[in-house]
């Protein structure tokens, strides 16, 4: 009979929560931007706005022009005409002209650019390079060493690092500071938004019933406990279908999307192993870090550790939180009032976020490892340590830290709660609302 | 036979004493007035008939045992503040509550139906809650109170913002669940309400029940002697010869206008003795107790006058 009716209150909560058109907006839009995020700076690269910059060079050296040559957009022409003939006001036929002093080999700061729209760092950057590896090649000569073309290749050299983490058992891990990073603020941010979003909810939804008086209707005949749980759980189950679903739409969204725009990087991500052996030849020349982060983001160890810690973090957060919120919701009559008890929530809430960043740091250091086993603080900064490996003791000590105090504050707040719904009128201070704990009821 | 006993019920809050040391005995199929003015505990005592709350001392008793977490099911309150949620259907909100109170989907469907087509608002099964007037909603909170067929009903000013033909369904749909076997509990300040349809009542006032008992027994206890007589014949005389006999009370101007007097006796006893009298002096139409209303034995209790 009980579970019957917090079954109904779960199941209001839930359908209510999930057809609003909030929920199904954020659902869908959120993995949208992700996946544009991710696209949008490899589609902006690979389309070219059309167009060449035709840029007319005056060498007064008469060294440096002849080998300049065409690099993405920009061409070079070189005239014999003086710059008086040349910058006419107005011209749309050119990009602009560049000027390069007679001595420019001892006076390597002769060299002008005149531009008819605005001047690019691109651009610039093409120019200054071109100039200077021409000059300092001429010096090179000047040396007169033999098969200097052929040294130069053998000198090169690419280094590049591949990190690996040795774990407990002595296996090796692919390890990228880059990507631990990134997926540490990623997460420990999700943790923070979605307590903070999915508690204002339950704030608001217990308000809402109380002020409508719904409440007084309903608690003949379920218990304050049960009501105050099921809104709890409720939304909670509506933040974890709103976050799978994301993941869903993002692993979706974002595979087509990597097939279709860097075809070549996603059939390497496919080609590495889990464990990191020797780079396939073939992806010899790919960026190094790129390519630890993308031996990590293929390891199924790595991301079942990350999606499995934000699910228990997250649940335990936002159950912990909830309680607060809801206790908080019970004892105001409109969501005006609620802002200043709030404040005992949102602190730590807060201040999880400054010590997320010194954890992202140093995610074994003494200040990283106590922030993560309060509880109050763990959801967040424990999933900030999460991506960079943490021992497995510490993980559970501060999962049955968290969840203990969950249960704690569930009884605190279920006493709150049941006071705070019939107290209308006054808004209560933190100091009565204490009180309310110890009411017989 | 008795259906719910509140014995020696006592309840503090911080500041004040909101039951002090109350009793009551509710007989079964009774409809049951629990009467007082604002603040008096009224609310308190139902709620801790609805287990809501705890009286910090004294027992409740429901069908001959003490209530239990499962007697909520027994029971339909209607509180006096009372709301829906605005944003929901009307139909599936009345369906949720009725799953509350324990009620299967498909049950509280069917006998939703039958209820919607009764009181002619079958028609906003589908709308918002938001959409409804506020009389229509208190129609939706009345059915959802009674849905699940309790033996003890408690309606909290049940009809605060009816119009009359309204609260006269509503007056009807009560005395039909009372006759169908039901026991009601009603709180009220409307005391024509109380005469009309309670046959119990219980006053509490400033936290303590301080009047108790059937309804004619209260009034009829609570008569000063008082007797009104119509008749045809001489008033002066009729005046003259009473004087001594028994005070002459002032009339209202209604009564100015034909013959009537009315006045009081100094006991029972000497009613035979004044009726023969006036027997004799003029054509006695009517002869009756003035009973005091249940409105006056309430001022006068509450102030203390009694």
């Amino acid at each position: 009979m009980g579970n019957g009716r917090i079954g109904a209150i779960i199941g209001r909560e839930f359908n209510y929560h999930v057809r609003r058109r909030s929920f199904i907006i954020g659902t869908i839009l959120m993995p949208l931007l992700m996946v544009g995020l991710m696209v949008a700076p490899i589609l902006l690269t690979s389309v070219r706005t059309d167009g060449e910059k035709v840029v007319v060079v005056i060498d007064r050296s008469g060294q440096i022009a002849p080998q300049l040559h065409g690099e993405g957009r920009i061409r070079f022409e070189p005239t014999d005409r003086p710059l008086e003939e040349v910058k006419t006001p107005g011209r749309s036929d050119i990009y602009g002209i560049l000027v390069i002093g007679a001595d420019i080999e001892s006076r390597p700061s002769d060299l002008t650019l005149y531009t008819y729209g605005p001047s690019t760092p691109e651009t610039e950057s093409a120019i200054t390079r071109q100039v200077r590896e021409i000059i300092e090649a001429g010096k090179l000569r000047a040396y007169e060493i033999d098969n200097l073309p052929q040294i130069m290749r053998e000198i090169e050299t690419p280094v590049s690092l591949q990190a690996f983490r040795v774990d407990e058992t002595g296996g090796e891990r692919a390890s990228s500071s880059l990507l631990s990073m990134g997926s540490a603020y990623l997460f420990g941010f999700l943790v923070y938004l979605f307590v903070f979003m999915y508690g204002a909810m339950v704030l608001q939804g217990v308000i809402e019933e109380k002020s409508s008086k719904v409440l007084e209707i309903m608690v003949s005949s379920v218990r304050p406990f049960e009501l105050m749980m099921g809104k709890i759980v409720g939304i909670g189950l509506v933040a974890v279908t709103q976050f799978l679903i994301w993941m869903v739409l993002i692993a979706v969204l974002g595979t087509v999307a990597l097939h279709l725009f860097a075809g070549p990087m996603a059939a390497g991500a496919g080609a590495l192993g889990v464990v990191g052996g020797g780079v396939p030849p073939e992806l010899a020349n790919v960026d190094p870090k790129a390519l630890a982060a993308l031996r990590s983001v293929t390891d199924l160890a790595f991301l079942g550790k990350l999606f499995g810690g934000f699910i228990a973090y997250f649940v335990g957060g936002y159950l912990l939180y909830a309680a607060m919120f809801a206790a908080v919701g019970s004892a105001v009559d409109n969501v005006q009032d609620a802002q200043q008890l709030q404040v005992p929530i949102t602190v730590p809430l807060l201040l999880s976020m400054i010590v997320l960043f010194s954890a992202m740091n140093d995610p074994q250091g003494p200040i990283a490892f106590w922030f993560s086993m309060i509880p109050f603080t763990s959801p967040i900064i424990m999933m900030a340590r999460i991506p960079y490996g943490v021992p497995a003791w510490e993980v559970a000590l501060s999962l049955v830290l968290l969840y203990a105090s969950f249960v704690a504050m569930v009884w605190v707040a279920s006493k709150i709660y049941r006071v705070g719904i019939f107290m209308y009128g006054k808004k209560p201070t933190l100091r009565e609302m204490c009180k309310w704990i110890k009411y017989k009821y | 036979m008795e259906l719910l006993r509140v014995e020696n019920v006592t309840k503090r809050y911080a500041a004040h004493t909101a039951l002090d040391d109350v009793s009551l005995s509710i007989p079964e199929g009774s409809v049951y007035g629990l009467l007082g003015p604002n603040g008096a505990g009224k609310t308190t005592l139902i709620r801790i008939i609805n287990r809501i709350t705890a009286p910090d001392a004294g027992r409740v008793f429901l069908g001959g045992r003490e209530l239990r977490p499962d007697d909520i099911y027994r029971i339909g309150y209607l509180p006096e503040e009372r709301g829906l949620y605005k944003k929901m259907r009307v139909g599936e909100q009345a369906v949720y509550f009725a799953r509350l109170k324990g009620l299967s989907r498909r049950e509280a469907v069917v006998r939703l139906r039958v209820w919607f087509e009764k009181f002619g608002i079958m028609p906003w099964w589908d709308k918002k809650v938001a959409e409804l007037s506020k009389g229509m909603a208190q129609k939706v909170q009345f059915i959802v109170t009674v849905l699940h067929r309790p033996q003890l009903l408690i309606f909290d000013e049940p009809f605060s913002g009816f119009d009359p033909i309204n609260a006269n369904l509503l007056k009807d749909e009560i005395l039909e669940l009372s006759r169908g076997g039901a026991t009601v509990i009603f709180s009220t300040h409307n005391m024509a309400s109380v005469e009309e349809i309670c046959d119990h009542i219980t006053l509490i006032n400033k936290s303590r029940n301080i009047l108790t008992g059937r309804v004619e027994e209260i009034r009829h206890a609570h008569g000063d002697n008082i007797y009104r007589i119509d008749f045809a014949g001489d008033k002066a005389a009729l005046e003259a010869d009473l004087t001594g006999r028994c005070q002459l009370l002032p009339l209202d101007e209604e009564s100015q206008l034909y013959s009537s007097l009315v006045v009081r006796l100094a006991s029972r006893d000497d009613v035979r003795g004044v009726l023969a009298r006036v027997n004799e002096r003029v054509e006695v139409r009517n002869f009756r107790e003035v009973i005091p209303s249940m409105n006056d034995i309430f001022i006068n209790a509450v102030n203390g006058k009694l």
